[in-house]
C-alpha cells in the first residue's frame, strides 16, 4: 500500500456512533478502501484534513472488532500459519454489514487507489 | 482465519444488524438524499470539498444502493456531469480555440512566427491541462465517495464503473467534439494533437517548450480510452495520438536524412543520428510516452539509419572507407552501435569491412609489385648479399616477403584494434574479419611461403635481444598469419625445407625460441602437422650425441692421423626432412645418384665414422649429403712476391668456412700451380658434384668480392662478368692475391640464405604439393570407405573435404580423379545400383 509519507501522523481516529474513539494506525485502517479514499489527503475532505473518521452506521462494539481485525490484518498480511482470531457468534451479522460498508469483503484492497 | 466462538445458542442469539434506513432526523428518501450528493458534487466540481464530510456522502450513495435506486444514482451522476460540462467546462476551451489556432496546426497557414505559435499552443495546451486535471481530480473524488455505488451496482450490472463513465465524458464532449461549421471534419483532438506535434518538432528545431506541460497532456491521453470498456490497446494515446506522431516523425526525420545525405558527411551524420536517438529516447521520458520508446526509436532507425545505410557507408571522403583508413575510433563506434540497432547480424558494416580488408590486402600486394626492393631495404635486412644478380633479386624477394607479412600484420593489428575498440568485441564481425583476412591471404597464393620466410627471418635475426614478451607477440603474430592459411600442407613443406636450413646451417637464433614455436602450432594445429618438425628437431640432439660419442671413440683410438678434421655430423631420418636438403630431388631427375669424389683425407674420415656408426646400428645406410654439410679450412696465402707494402706483402692466415662441395671445389686447387686454370669441366670431372651444386660452390667462392678465393675467367668474355654466377664455360685460379679484414672468414653458400623461390621452384614446389595432396587424399579414401564400407558418391566427396579441410582444400577433380585411381587399384569398387546415384564399397 502506498502510504503518503508526507501525511501528518500515524495514527487516526475512528469514532462509532455511540461515542467510542478508536486510535488506530493509519497502515492498518487503509486496508479497507472506504477508510482509505476517506482519507486520502488529495481529496480534502473534512476526515482527511483531521484524521478523524465518524461511523454513524457502526456501534462502540462491532468498531472494536473492526479495529481489532485490522491490526490482525496488518501484524499477519505477509505471514503463514496465522493464530485464528476470535469472532463472537453474536457480533458476526453486524460484522458482516460493517466490513461490507467498509469494503473490506473487496479483492480491490490489494489494488493501487486510482 | 476467522472462526465463530463456542457452540450454538450457548452464548445468546446472533444480534441482528440494525436496518440502515428509517432512522429519525436522518434523510432516507432518495430524493432527499440526492440532493446532499449534488450539492456535495458541485463543491467538489468548485475544489470546495473541505466541510464534507466523506462519511456521511459515502452514507448517503450506501442508502441508496441498499434501496436498489443505483441505476438512477448513477444515472443522475452523469447527467449531472454531463451539464456540469456543458456549462462550465466547454466554453474556457472554446475560448481558446481561436480562428487562429486552428489555422496554424491544421493548415499551416504562414505568416506567423515560432514564437507567437508556441505561446499559443501553449495557451491552448494549458488551457486543456488545467480543465482536465481539475476534472480529472473531481472525478476521483466523486468516485470515492460513490464507491459504494460501484461495488454495489455498477458491477452487477457491468455498467462501466462511475469513473470511467464520468472521465469518458471529457472524451466525448471535449475531445471528439467537431470544431463547428467552419471544419466540420476535424475534431478538437485534431488541434490537440497538430499543437503537441508541432510544440516537439520547435523542440526538434532546438527551441526550448514547456516539457511538463505536454507530458501533462500525454498522461491525459494514456489515461483515457476509446471506450468505457477501458482495454488496455484502446488508450486514445495509443489509438489517436501515437499514430500521428509516428507519422510526423517519419516526415521529420525523412526530410532531415535527405539534408544529411546533400551534405555528404558520413561523420555529422552517425554524430546526429546518435544526439537523435539519444534526444527521442529522452523525449519519450520527459515529454511524450515512455510507451512509445521503442516505436519512435524505430522510425529515427529506419530513416535516419536503414534507409539510406549503404549510401552513407559509400560517402566518398568519409564513408566508412576513409573511417577505417583514418583510424576514426569515434565514428566506428557510433556506427557499430547504430548498425547493431538495426540489425543484429550487421550485415551491412560486416560487408562493407570485408571488402575493405580484402581491398586493402590487395593493396599491401600491388604496392608489393610496385615497390623496388633493390634499394636501400636489401643492404641492411639481409645478411650481406653482396651484389651477384641471382642472389639480388633474390634477396629483394624475400625482403618483400617479409615486408607483406609485416603489412598484413599491420593491417590485421589495425583492424583487432578497431574490432576491440569500436565493435565491442562483436563475435559476427571477428568471423567476418578472419574470413575476409583469410580470404585475401589464400587469394594471394604465397602465403605460405611468405608466412614460412617471415617466421624464417625472425627466428634467424628478428628475435635478437628481444625480451620474452616481445618475442611472444611475434610468435603469436605468425600464429595468426598461420590460421589464415588455408593450403596448410604447402607451409608445412616451406616450413620444413626453412627450418632444415636453419637447423643444418646453425642459423637459428635460439632453440628454445624454435621449440616454442613448433609446440604452438602443435597446439593450433594439432600432432600429425608438426611431428616431422619434431623429428627434425630429434635428428639434430642425437646427432650432436653421436657426435660427442664419435669423438670420444676417436680420441681412445689415438688415430693421431685424423686430428686435423674434426668431424661434427648430422644424421637426418629421410623421411623427416625435405627432399631438397637431402639431395634426393636433384639425385632423381639425374637418374642413378652421383656419389661426390671427395678428397682423400676426408673418405678416410667418412669411413671411419661410418664404421663407428654401424657399429651399434646394423644395417642403416648413410649417405653424404655435400649440399647440406660445411667444413673449416685453414688457408695460406703466401705473400706476393715484389710487394712490399700492404697486406699482400705478408702471409695471410685465414680461416674459412665453406660448404662441402666448396671445401672440395678449394682443395682441389691445393696442388695447382701459379696460373694454372682449371676448367669448369676438370672441376666437375674431378669432384663428380653435380652440376647445380658446383655451380652454387663456384659461384660462392668466385662471385663475391670479400670472398673471392678463386679467381674466375669467363670463357666468353673476359672479367665484364666477374660478379655474375659461375658457368660452365668459366675457367678458375687460385686467387693469391685475396685479402680479408677479419681471419674468420664465412662464405656464405648461396643457398643457404631462405628466400623467396623463383617461378620455377615455386612451379616445382606446387607440383610436389599436389604429389603429397594424392597421397593424402588417398589416405582419406581409404580410411572413410574402410570405416563406412559403403557410401554414396556425394557423401564421399563430402566427407573427404571434411576430413582435409584443416590441411587444404582439395579441389573436386583431384579427389574424383583419387576415387578413379583407388578403383583401378581395387581398394574401392562400384556399387550397381539399379538406378540409384553412384556409389561405392570399400574391398577388404
Amino acid at each position: 500500500m502506498d502510504v503518503d509519507s508526507s501525511s501528518p501522523s500515524k495514527y487516526i481516529t475512528l469514532v462509532s456512533s455511540d461515542g467510542f474513539e478508536f486510535v488506530v494506525m493509519r497502515k492498518a485502517a487503509f486496508i479497507s478502501p472506504a477508510i482509505k479514499s476517506m482519507l486520502d489527503p488529495k481529496s480534502q475532505f473534512q476526515e482527511a484534513r483531521t484524521g478523524r473518521c465518524v461511523f454513524e452506521e457502526i456501534n462502540g462494539i462491532v468498531l472494536e472488532k473492526v479495529v481489532e481485525y485490522f491490526h490482525y490484518w496488518y501484524k499477519y498480511q505477509d505471514k503463514e500459519d496465522v493464530p485464528d482470531m476470535e469472532i463472537p457468534v453474536e457480533l458476526c451479522l453486524e460484522l458482516l454489514t460493517a466490513a461490507d460498508y467498509l469494503g473490506l469483503d473487496s479483492k480491490e484492497r490489494l489494488l493501487p487507489s486510482r | 482465519m476467522i472462526t465463530g466462538r463456542g457452540g450454538s445458542g450457548s452464548r445468546g442469539r446472533i444480534r441482528p444488524p440494525r436496518r440502515p434506513v428509517g432512522r429519525p432526523g436522518q434523510p432516507d428518501d432518495f430524493e432527499q438524499c440526492w440532493d446532499k450528493l449534488r450539492e456535495a458534487l458541485r463543491d467538489i466540481h468548485n475544489k470546495n470539498a473541505g466541510d464534507l464530510s466523506f462519511e456521511q456522502l459515502y452514507r448517503y450513495s450506501y442508502k441508496i444502493v441498499l434501496k436498489k435506486a443505483g441505476n438512477q444514482l448513477y444515472d443522475r451522476v452523469k447527467d449531472f456531469e454531463e451539464q456540469w460540462f456543458a456549462e462550465q467546462v466547454m466554453p474556457p476551451i472554446w475560448a481558446l480555440i481561436t480562428k487562429n489556432l486552428i489555422s496554424i496546426t491544421l493548415d499551416e497557414a504562414p505568416g506567423t512566427s515560432i514564437a507567437e505559435r508556441r505561446s499559443m499552443g501553449e495557451k491552448f495546451l494549458k488551457g486543456v491541462r488545467g480543465s482536465w486535471e481539475s476534472h480529472n481530480m473531481s472525478m476521483n473524488m466523486i468516485a470515492d465517495i460513490l464507491m459504494y455505488l460501484d461495488r454495489g451496482y455498477t458491477q452487477d450490472c457491468s455498467r462501466p464503473s462511475i469513473y470511467t463513465t464520468t472521465i469518458g465524458l471529457f472524451r466525448n464532449h471535449i475531445l471528439r467534439s467537431g470544431l463547428g461549421t467552419s471544419e466540420p471534419q476535424y475534431h478538437v483532438f485534431d488541434i490537440l494533437n497538430a499543437t503537441i506535434i508541432d510544440q516537439i518538432n520547435m523542440e526538434r528545431e532546438g527551441d526550448v517548450i514547456d516539457k511538463a506541460l505536454i507530458r501533462s497532456c500525454i498522461s491525459m491521453l494514456e489515461c483515457l480510452f476509446e471506450t468505457d470498456e477501458e482495454q488496455e490497446q484502446e488508450r486514445l494515446y495509443l489509438t489517436t495520438f501515437e499514430p500521428f506522431y509516428i507519422r510526423t516523425s517519419h516526415v521529420f526525420y525523412k526530410s532531415e536524412c535527405e539534408r544529411l545525405l546533400r551534405e555528404g558527411d558520413a561523420s555529422a551524420w552517425l554524430r546526429y543520428t546518435k544526439r537523435r536517438l539519444a534526444e527521442e529516447a529522452g523525449r519519450c521520458q520527459t515529454t511524450v510516452s515512455p510507451l512509445s520508446i521503442h516505436k519512435i526509436a524505430a522510425v529515427v532507425e529506419q530513416e535516419l539509419i536503414s534507409k539510406h545505410l549503404e549510401e552513407f557507408l559509400n560517402l566518398e571522403g568519409s564513408g566508412i572507407r576513409s573511417m577505417i583508413d583514418n583510424d576514426r575510433i569515434e565514428d566506428l563506434t557510433i556506427l557499430y552501435n547504430l548498425v547493431s540497432r538495426i540489425d543484429p547480424k550487421k550485415t551491412a558494416l560486416r560487408n562493407a569491412l570485408a571488402v575493405r580488408v580484402v581491398e586493402l590486402g590487395n593493396e599491401i600486394e600491388q604496392t608489393l609489385r610496385n615497390t623496388d626492393f633493390s634499394i636501400a631495404q636489401t643492404s641492411d635486412s639481409k645478411e650481406p648479399a653482396g651484389s651477384a644478380k641471382k642472389m639480388n633479386a633474390a634477396a629483394q624477394q624475400t625482403a618483400a616477403a617479409i615486408k607483406w607479412v609485416d603489412d598484413v600484420l599491420l593491417l590485421k593489428d589495425k583492424f583487432d584494434r578497431l574490432w576491440t575498440t569500436c565493435f565491442d568485441e562483436d563475435l559476427t564481425l571477428q568471423t567476418a574479419l578472419t574470413k575476409s583476412f583469410s580470404d585475401f591471404v589464400n587469394s594471394f597464393g604465397r602465403g605460405a611461403e611468405f608466412v614460412s620466410l617471415f617466421i624464417d627471418d625472425n627466428l634467424k635475426r628478428g628475435i635478437k635481444g628481444k625480451t620474452e614478451a616481445e618475442v611472444d607477440v611475434v610468435l603469436d603474430k605468425a600464429i595468426t598469419l598461420l590460421r589464415y592459411i588455408g593450403e596448410k600442407d604447402k607451409f608445412e613443406q616451406y616450413y620444413q625445407k626453412h627450418l632444415a636450413r636453419r637447423l643444418l646451417h646453425g642459423k637459428s637464433e635460439s632453440q628454445e625460441v624454435e621449440q616454442e614455436m613448433i609446440s604452438r602450432m602443435k597446439r593450433e594445429l594439432g600432432n600429425n602437422f608438426t611431428q616431422k618438425f619434431e623429428g627434425m628437431f630429434r635428428d639434430m640432439s642425437t646427432s650432436k650425441e653421436t657426435t660427442e660419442d664419435y669423438r670420444n671413440h676417436v680420441r681412445g683410438l689415438g688415430a693421431l692421423e685424423h686430428n686435423q678434421i674434426d668431424l661434427s655430423i648430422s644424421v637426418l631420418a629421410g623421411n623427416n626432412w625435405p627432399k631438397e636438403v637431402m639431395g634426393r630431388f636433384t639425385g632423381l631427375a639425374d637418374g642413378p645418384k652421383i656419389k661426390a669424389t671427395y678428397p682423400r683425407e676426408i673418405q678416410r674420415l667418412q669411413e671411419s665414422f661410418f664404421e663407428f656408426y654401424t657399429k651399434n646400428r646394423n644395417g642403416r645406410v648413410l649417405t653424404w649429403v655435400g649440399s647440406a654439410g660445411t667444413a673449416d679450412i685453414k688457408c695460406l696465402f703466401p705473400k706476393i712476391p715484389g710487394k712490399t707494402t700492404g697486406p699482400l706483402a705478408k702471409d695471410r692466415r685465414y680461416d674459412v668456412n665453406i660448404s662441402t662441395y666448396g671445401m672440395i671445389v678449394l682443395l682441389l686447387f691445393e696442388n695447382v700451380g701459379e696460373d694454372e686454370w682449371l676448367t669448369f669441366e676438370e672441376i666437375q670431372a674431378a669432384t663428380s658434384i653435380p652440376q647445380p651444386d658446383l655451380i652454387n660452390a663456384l659461384t660462392s667462392v668466385s662471385s663475391l668480392k670479400p670472398y673471392r678465393l678463386l679467381t674466375k675467367k669467363s670463357g666468353e668474355s673476359k672479367e665484364s662478368q666477374a660478379n655474375s654466377a659461375a658457368k660452365p664455360t668459366d675457367q678458375f685460379t687460385f686467387n693469391r692475391e685475396f685479402v680479408s679484414k677479419t681471419i674468420k672468414l664465412r662464405v656464405p653458400s648461396v643457398n643457404a640464405a631462405n628466400k623467396v623461390e623463383n617461378d620455377d621452384e615455386r612451379k616445382e614446389t606446387d607440383q610436389k604439393t599436389i604429389e603429397t595432396r594424392k597421397y593424402v587424399i588417398d589416405a582419406a579414401i581409404v580410411r572413410i570407405m574402410k570405416q563406412r564400407k559403403e557410401l554414396l558418391h556425394s557423401q564421399l566427396i563430402t566427407e573427404v573435404i571434411q576430413v582435409l579441410a584443416g590441411r587444404f582444400k582439395p579441389d573436386l577433380p583431384l579427389i574424383k580423379n583419387r576415387i578413379e585411381d583407388l578403383l583401378s587399384r581395387e581398394y574401392v569398387e562400384r556399387v550397381e545400383l539399379s538406378d540409384g546415384p553412384p556409389a561405392y564399397r570399400y574391398v577388404a
